[in-house]
């Protein structure tokens, strides 16, 4: 008797289970697009500005429309976001299970130079194209990994378009500060090849930890030195840092220059439009580099409530942009998406882009300057939405 | 001024920071022996406070500042009904209250920093508040950590009068020396416990406060601030309120100088160097009794 209910409710558990399955498959219509990305730690202020809000705003515009097109076929898109922590460890694990229990279709790329070099092998691994838009380095191009594409421009590059803008308006000599971090080594090396190469004179450069809180001192001892520029390879603390304190003491150079976070919309309202007018920093574009341009700003505003950063978050949306077209041109085969992906010009946000190996090679290096409220792009000429203003104006 | 004098100068006025960063835990782990490893978290907490109150209704954050106290002081009250009420009367000595005021101080961090997280997001934030230079005898130093550093004093000092000097912080010491030989001379340990945890909240809330005008603030923030405090606190002297207003400002000079003569990367070897050094020397820290 027992034995024969066991049995029914085996069966009844089996016909339940049929009945589910059509429901299931519909589900798996849906493209599954799998990341683990920074919602909370450290890394989290740089995500959540650059990242994931366009992550969120590209499924749900290609959702509004009827779905992703799947060569020809509409497929709505159904994002797995994980939380990695700021965590090194949670976001290979996360991949791994993205990769291979939950079998994603695609992936997304996670927060950071450190995390994308991470992932890199399981991405190669498992056969899953990252078009990661905030890793930069020369070590990540270097190995040459076929699923690894680079959508920032490499330090070189970016150092090469200060030192000729410094060339330009012949700047002989500066004073360096850089966070000791991977970033701030590799810009630090770049930098002082582009110097040498240019000959331009770095008077003193020195080193700072990620969580100082005074950095007057070194900021003193180079203002003492009288340099042509001041260059901050830093991270946003440092970069908030070094503006308010050069400004107390009044060290004012003709060129100006910070990294990481000069190009979040923060940093001007944090400090104030007028305080950080003629600062200099790492950035690619703004709303009027173009018609595209205008709109990925507009949309991200409505969608957010916030700008976008002046530099990664534009890039991330041309990657989001490059794998739409993939998919639509040539399915879900990841094989052949990176194959698209490697030989094709790409048509976004930012302009034409190719790769060479992992490289964007179409994006030229650029140098941007906060000039009444915006972060104008001002070398080289031909991506300029404005002129420089040199020598930097005084502190206000 | 001259050059030597501006370099001491600043370091003074970061070691400021540091020791109103102190403030609050020194009163809760120093004097109670309650580890709140999310002191941090509170001061950020404080931080974001202020900047809500600024950013959405234009109030000065000096005004707020008050408001600011009051708000953590009464969380304080909640949280230390909710968590740490059960520890300190259960635990049969000091060393068990901290222990186990550590574990339940870590449920804390997660539980506040996440809650910011939900409620205002991981961007970065900040507002621009007293960022003029002023002039000292021809240096020049931020208005906005100059007022940081008037504060500390003046919170640390009036910290040591209150202890030194009145009956509550009499009550305070006693409780502390002896929980059963104060409430045998009257003391209401029931009452004193939970205000002065309360009032280590609201300093911490004060500190918080006080950086957001300074540096930009993000939930994850707070981590950093408690190691420095452990940090201050450690080498000062536990529940010493001079102690920790010169272990910052020793702890600042000692940077300041540093970063001149070597490198700002050596900051973190200085600082410890420092405290080892003192611990070498003074094994209960500088101001110990």
């Amino acid at each position: 008797m027992k034995r024969s209910t066991a049995i029914k409710e085996i069966a009844v558990a089996l016909t339940a289970a049929a009945m589910l399955a059509p429901a299931a498959a519909a589900f798996a219509q849906d493209v599954r697009i799998g990341y683990a990305i920074a919602r909370t730690g450290p890394w989290a202020a740089g995500s959540q500005v650059t990242q994931e809000p366009n992550y969120i705003m590209w499924a749900e515009q290609i959702n509004a429309a009827g779905g992703l097109n799947v060569g020809g076929k509409k497929r709505k898109i159904e994002l797995i976001g994980l939380d990695d922590r700021s965590n090194m460890e949670t976001v290979v694990r996360s991949y791994e299970k993205l990769m291979t229990s939950d079998k994603v279709d695609l992936i997304l790329p996670p927060w950071g130079t450190g995390a994308n070099f991470a992932i890199m092998p399981l991405a190669q691994k498992h056969g899953y194209p990252m078009l990661s838009c905030t890793a930069t380095g020369r070590k990540l191009v270097a190995m040459k990994n076929p699923y690894f594409f680079a959508l920032l421009q490499q330090p070189d590059i970016m150092m090469d378009a200060l030192a000729e803008y410094m060339v330009a308006r012949k700047v002989k000599t500066a004073t360096v500060i850089h966070v000791d971090e991977l970033f701030g080594l590799e810009q630090f090396t770049a930098l002082e090849a582009s110097m040498k190469a240019k000959g331009i004179r770095i008077l003193e450069k020195k080193s700072y930890p990620l969580g100082i809180k005074d950095l007057s001192p070194v900021l003193k001892d180079m203002q003492a030195k009288k340099p042509d520029a001041f260059i901050g390879l830093t991270y946003p603390p440092g970069t908030f840092l070094s503006t308010g304190q050069s400004k107390a003491i009044g060290f004012n150079p003709k060129i100006f220059y910070l990294a990481v976070g000069t190009a979040f919309p923060v940093y001007r309202d944090k400090m104030t439009p007028a305080t950080v007018e003629g600062v200099m920093g790492l950035g690619t574009w703004n709303p009027k580099s173009g018609a595209a341009a205008q709109a990925y700003f507009d949309a991200h505003v409505k969608r957010w409530k916030k700008e976008p950063d002046r530099w990664a978050s534009a890039h991330c949306w041309a990657g989001l942009q490059i794998l739409q077209a993939a998919v639509e041109k040539v399915g879900l085969d990841r094989k052949k998406i990176r194959d698209y992906i490697a030989n094709t010009t790409h048509d976004t946000v930012i302009g034409e882009m190719r790769f060479k190996g992992s490289e964007n090679v179409s994006t030229p290096g650029v140098v941007s300057q906060w000039q009444s409220g915006e972060f104008e792009v001002v070398w080289p000429p031909q991506r300029a939405t404005s002129v420089a203003l040199f020598p930097k104006p005084n502190w206000k | 001024m001259g050059f030597w004098l501006e370099l001491a100068a600043s370091g003074l006025i970061t070691g400021g920071i540091y020791a109103v960063v102190a403030i609050g835990l020194n009163l809760q782990y120093g004097l109670m022996r309650i580890m709140n490893i999310s002191h941090g978290e509170f001061l950020m907490l404080g931080a974001y406070l202020t900047w809500l109150a600024h950013t959405t209704l234009q109030t000065n954050p000096i005004v707020f500042l008050p408001v600011v106290a009051l708000a953590l002081f009464v969380l304080g009250l909640v949280v230390y009904r909710l968590c740490f009420q059960r520890i300190a009367r259960t635990a049969p000595a000091v060393e068990v209250i901290e222990a186990r005021s550590l574990l339940v101080g870590f449920g804390l961090m997660f539980f506040v920093q996440n809650a910011v997280y939900l409620a205002w997001g991981a961007d970065l934030r900040g507002y621009s508040f007293m960022a003029e230079p002023v002039d000292i005898l021809g240096a020049r130093f931020m208005a906005n950590r100059l007022l940081v550093f008037g504060v500390a004093v003046a919170a640390s000092l009036g910290l040591l009068a209150l202890l030194r000097w009145t009956m509550i912080g009499k009550a305070v010491r006693a409780m502390m020396q002896s929980p059963t030989g104060a409430q045998l001379v009257g003391v209401d340990t029931g009452i004193l416990h939970p205000v002065v945890f309360g009032a280590g909240l609201a300093l911490a809330g004060v500190a918080g406060s006080l950086l957001s005008m300074v540096y930009e603030i993000s939930p994850s923030m707070g981590e950093p601030y408690t190691i420095t405090a452990l940090i201050v606190i450690t080498l000062g002297g536990l529940g010493s309120a001079i102690g920790s207003l010169l272990g910052g400002f020793l702890l600042g000079l000692v940077e300041a100088f540093g970063m001149h003569f070597t490198n700002p990367s050596l900051k973190m070897v200085l600082s410890y160097g420092v405290l080892v050094a003192v611990l070498l020397a003074r094994p209960r820290g500088l101001f110990a009794r």
